[in-house]
């Protein structure tokens, strides 16, 4: 394949990366508490650019037969590039593959059962649920091949498990909820079956709350969702356009104390790591917000070269598209306190587990309006029942620079391990 | 690549014909597409790619198996995996499907100006015009203007004789300025897309102006406080609401097998007042959400959700048909062969009613008019969608404008508290799309007319 690059490309090429990526996975799906389908998936996919006097071209196939072609597409499109100043690596290492050789046993008609095991658990406490599930597991590798010399693979491994749940209560109240796992390799999930049901048995009874400022405490899955809209603020690509809260803010303290934000690219346990990025930077784990101070962005060479700062390794990379900024992993720092006290605390407020609408307000500023649909009245201490046709809304912003706390308990939900965070007078509306 | 698609579906025809199940079908695509994204000064990407993907899908014994690839040279392979992996389950309750007549049809896209004969200078010329547009005032702080367009041939067999094919092009444009203004910063977004030639992004001068002036506009606007108000929607939002809020329960997907739903989803039961109608239809070929024949090969239906308030019909797959005892629609679509197909909207709309947008005014003492549509979410109970941005109305007059128009609510309970609905419907499409189970951007239309809806919830500070 290098070969056939080296050879496409034309003479006064100034420099070209190509990655070539290749996967199989067998999801199995699970509706209404069966197994529906098993399904077997392949595919491959290459993409390639091309600089020529600074200016780059980009272009892409999935046709296994079509490499010169693209190369040569992506030729044609160089013309219509900005110059770009960044140079791309040649001392790219490769320490590790995110693969676990546990994935070969996976065993679809022992999923199957497995699963069935666990709808009926769910199905025995609430007779009338609906489960849907998907469990799978997936190989693949990815090579990035460039003109200074790299020509690297890794190979991946993948096992995730989702069941999300449907309870119609009678007169019409509907309980939607989920949880998800993901590792390297199977793995047990027999306890999420039990967070379900305790959420959905909590569920069942509906409580009011007058409209007014509440805490609110975020279980780690809802902490992602509020986090995503700051770590959004850190991409170097809105930074360097001037769009983000934190663009010329570093060394600046914006936030609370107890306020952080990481980006770790080795988070224990996850499938989401990998040895280098897209371009071939190898990343490291780094403090983007520390002690509620911004220390630093995520780039990939292109934003870097502009806010002319050192490459970050965050270059996110499909085979169809350009690289762009993005996470490896996001984290922060624990807290002291535990959700337990967290709850004591609390004489009037709120457990927000899932929104709809969240995204929806201007993020960019910080913003959010969201309905509740999953959150619990907390009174004098103890989690009640369900609150029920209400918004909670705000500022991201200028809540995390309030009076926040985090926990000292942390869980990882896909590429995030977080904490739970207590948020200080939240407006609510019912 | 077209002599592997081709040798591939004549493979596809032989093996199809000759295999023991209850039902199968192949999905066959190549596409091109170019894509041009600009921001303020700076090209961000200039890119052309092609795609090639296939998909085999196995019912046997009451149990699908499903194999995808984009290798089109080694069809039998991926039959057997399919075949296989339906056969390694020991179903208890079964899928079953409706069948239909064996259709043979070819369709094309019909095209003014055929993409394939636009040179790459001139897209990039339209959209970089565009583009200066959105920059045109001294407070926008940067933009973001793309052009895509996708040339797809797009093949269908299955084992009850179906053998179509669909030549789709489709492109579309999608504009955004963001303004500042000391701390705050407010973006702008607009988007059109649809089956045809370039012609349909041609002359879309005024989008973009109106984009650029709306998010300057902004910049100024309160945030609305929060409450409970009486709401004109305008068309666009009257679209997104009964896509969002009423749409997606009318999919049989999420009846069929659960009771409770089937007693809320009931036909006949009253959702809302008489001058209610609610319609799919997607075999609407100048709307966004066209489909000549679904992703199971069913022809599209004009399928009325709504009649005079009253729940008609649904939104059907083989399956869910089938297990319901009702008719196909002819809604079973995936994004794209690598995909399976599930029950989705196409073109959803709320039809006329009698008022005029003036008679609806009048009849708002005190309220809010929310124009334009950011997004919208739904759990099939509760919805919240984000205007573009709101005007508060009184006495019949629309004044002040107001950002951060977030509305939520009752699906089931909103639908009663229309009060009146408008004679000026119109529709829209994006180059984004619907989501569901994972599979988006579905491209889909909506619409629908001035719409005037009592005691909406407005989340707000």
């Amino acid at each position: 394949m290098r070969n056939e690059i080296f050879d496409a490309v034309p003479k006064n090429t100034s420099w070209f990366d190509a990655v070539f990526v290749k996967g199989k996975s067998t999801p199995l799906t699970f509706k209404n508490n069966r197994i529906y389908s098993v399904n077997e998936s392949e595919n491959s996919g290459f993409g390639v650019r091309v600089n020529i006097e600074g200016k780059t071209g980009f272009s892409f196939t999935n046709d296994p037969s079509g490499i010169a072609g693209t190369v040569k597409r992506a030729t044609a499109s160089v013309p219509y590039g900005e110059i770009e100043k960044f140079k791309i690596p040649s001392d790219t290492v490769k320490t590790f593959d995110p693969y676990d050789e546990g994935i070969t046993s996976f065993n679809p008609a022992s999923e199957i059962e497995r699963a069935g095991k666990f709808i009926r658990e769910i199905e025995s406490a609430f007779p009338s649920i609906s489960v849907d599930m998907s469990v799978s597991s997936s190989t693949g590798s990815f090579r990035l091949i460039n003109s200074k010399g790299v020509d690297l693979e890794y190979h991946e491994s993948f096992y995730s498990v989702s069941a999300s749940c449907s309870y119609v209560m009678k007169g019409g109240v509907k309980i939607d909820t989920w949880e998800s796992l993901s590792d390297l390799k199977p793995t047990d999930y027999k306890h999420l079956s039990s967070l379900l049901i305790n959420r959905i048995e909590r569920s069942l009874t509906i409580e009011k709350l007058n409209s007014g400022k509440y805490p609110v405490i975020l279980p780690p899955a809802a902490t992602a969702r509020f986090i995503g809209i700051i770590a959004s603020g850190l991409n170097g690509q809105g930074v360097w356009k001037g769009v983000s809260p934190l663009a010329d803010k570093i060394g600046e303290k914006i936030f609370n104390e107890a306020f952080s934000i990481i980006d770790d690219p080795f988070i224990p346990g996850s499938p989401y790591t990998a040895p280098f990025d897209g371009e071939g930077i190898n990343p490291v784990r780094r403090h983007l917000i520390k002690k509620g101070v911004v220390e630093g962005y995520i780039v990939d060479l292109k934003y870097a070269n502009k806010l002319g700062i050192e490459p970050t390794g965050n270059a996110a990379r499909s085979y169809s598209s350009l690289p762009s900024p993005s996470f490896n992993g996001i984290t922060m720092d624990p807290g002291d306190s535990s959700f337990h006290d967290m709850i004591k605390g609390i004489d009037k407020g709120i457990v927000a587990e899932q929104f709809i609408g969240l995204g929806q307000s201007n993020t960019l500023n910080g913003d959010f309006s969201a309905n509740l649909d999953l959150a619990f009245l907390v009174e004098n201490g103890e989690i009640k029942g369900r609150l029920k046709d209400c918004m909670i809304s705000g500022n991201v912003y200028d809540l995390m620079k309030s009076d926040i706390k985090t926990s000292r308990e942390m869980e990882r939900k896909g590429s995030y391990l977080l904490p739970y965070i207590y948020l200080d007078g939240v407006s609510f509306t019912s | 690549m077209a002599d592997n698609f081709f040798q591939a579906l004549e493979n596809g025809r032989k093996i199809i014909s000759s295999i023991s199940c209850e039902y199968a079908d192949i999905r066959l695509s190549v596409s091109e597409s170019t894509g041009i994204s600009l921001s303020k000064e700076s090209v961000e990407s200039v890119t052309s790619g092609e795609s090639v993907g296939g998909s085999v899908r196995i019912l046997k014994n009451g149990s699908w198996g499903f194999a995808t690839f984009n290798n089109l040279s080694s069809l039998e392979k991926y039959f057997d995996s399919a075949l296989k992996a339906a056969m390694m389950v020991n179903a208890v309750e079964k899928s079953v499907v409706s069948k239909s007549e064996g259709i043979k049809a070819s369709f094309v896209t019909p095209a003014i100006r055929d993409f394939d004969s636009v040179s790459l200078d001139e897209k990039f010329e339209l959209i970089n015009s565009y583009n200066r547009m959105l920059m045109s005032s001294d407070k926008i702080q940067t933009t973001h203007a793309a052009y895509r367009d996708v040339n797809t041939s797009y093949a269908y067999l299955n084992s009850e004789g179906a053998d179509l094919f669909f030549d789709k092009s489709y492109c579309g444009i999608s504009l955004m300025s963001v303004a500042k203004s000391g701390n705050i910063v407010q973006p702008f977004h607009e988007s059109i897309s649809g089956f045809g030639g370039f012609e349909l992004v041609l002359d879309k001068i005024n989008l973009a102006e109106k984009v650029v002036k709306t998010s300057v506009d902004l910049l100024s606007a309160e945030p609305l406080p929060g409450g409970k108000y009486s709401v004109i929607l305008d068309p666009k939002l009257s679209g997104v609401f009964i896509h969002e809020a009423f749409g997606h329960l009318s999919e049989a997907d999420f009846v069929h097998e659960n009771p409770r739903m089937k007693e809320i989803m009931e036909l006949g039961r009253d959702f809302g007042p008489e001058i209610l109608n609610v319609y799919d239809e997607g075999d609407r070929p100048e709307l966004s959400g066209y489909i000549p024949f679904d992703d199971e090969g069913v022809l599209p239906a004009s399928t009325a959700l709504i009649t005079k308030g009253v729940l008609s019909g649904r939104l059907h797959s083989r399956e869910t048909a089938c297990k319901m005892d009702e008719e196909l629609t002819g809604n079973a679509r995936a994004i794209g062969v690598m995909r399976q197909p599930i029950v989705r909207m196409t073109n959803t709309y709320i039809d006329n009613g009698t008022s005029t947008k003036d008679e609806i005014f009048d009849a708002v003492d005190e309220g809010i008019y929310a124009v334009d549509v950011i997004g919208g979410q739904t759990n099939l109970e509760m919805f919240t969608f984000t205007a573009g941005y709101g005007h508060i109305i009184k006495n019949g007059k629309s004044g002040k404008m107001f950002k951060d128009v977030i509305l939520s609510g009752n699906v089931f309970n909103t639908l009663k508290n229309i009060k009146m609905i408008g004679n000026d419907k119109e529709m829209f499409g994006g180059l984004g799309g619907c989501g569901k189970g994972g599979q988006s951007p579905l491209p889909v239309s909506f619409g629908g007319p001035h719409m005037l809806v009592e005691d909406v919830l407005i989340g707000g500070k």
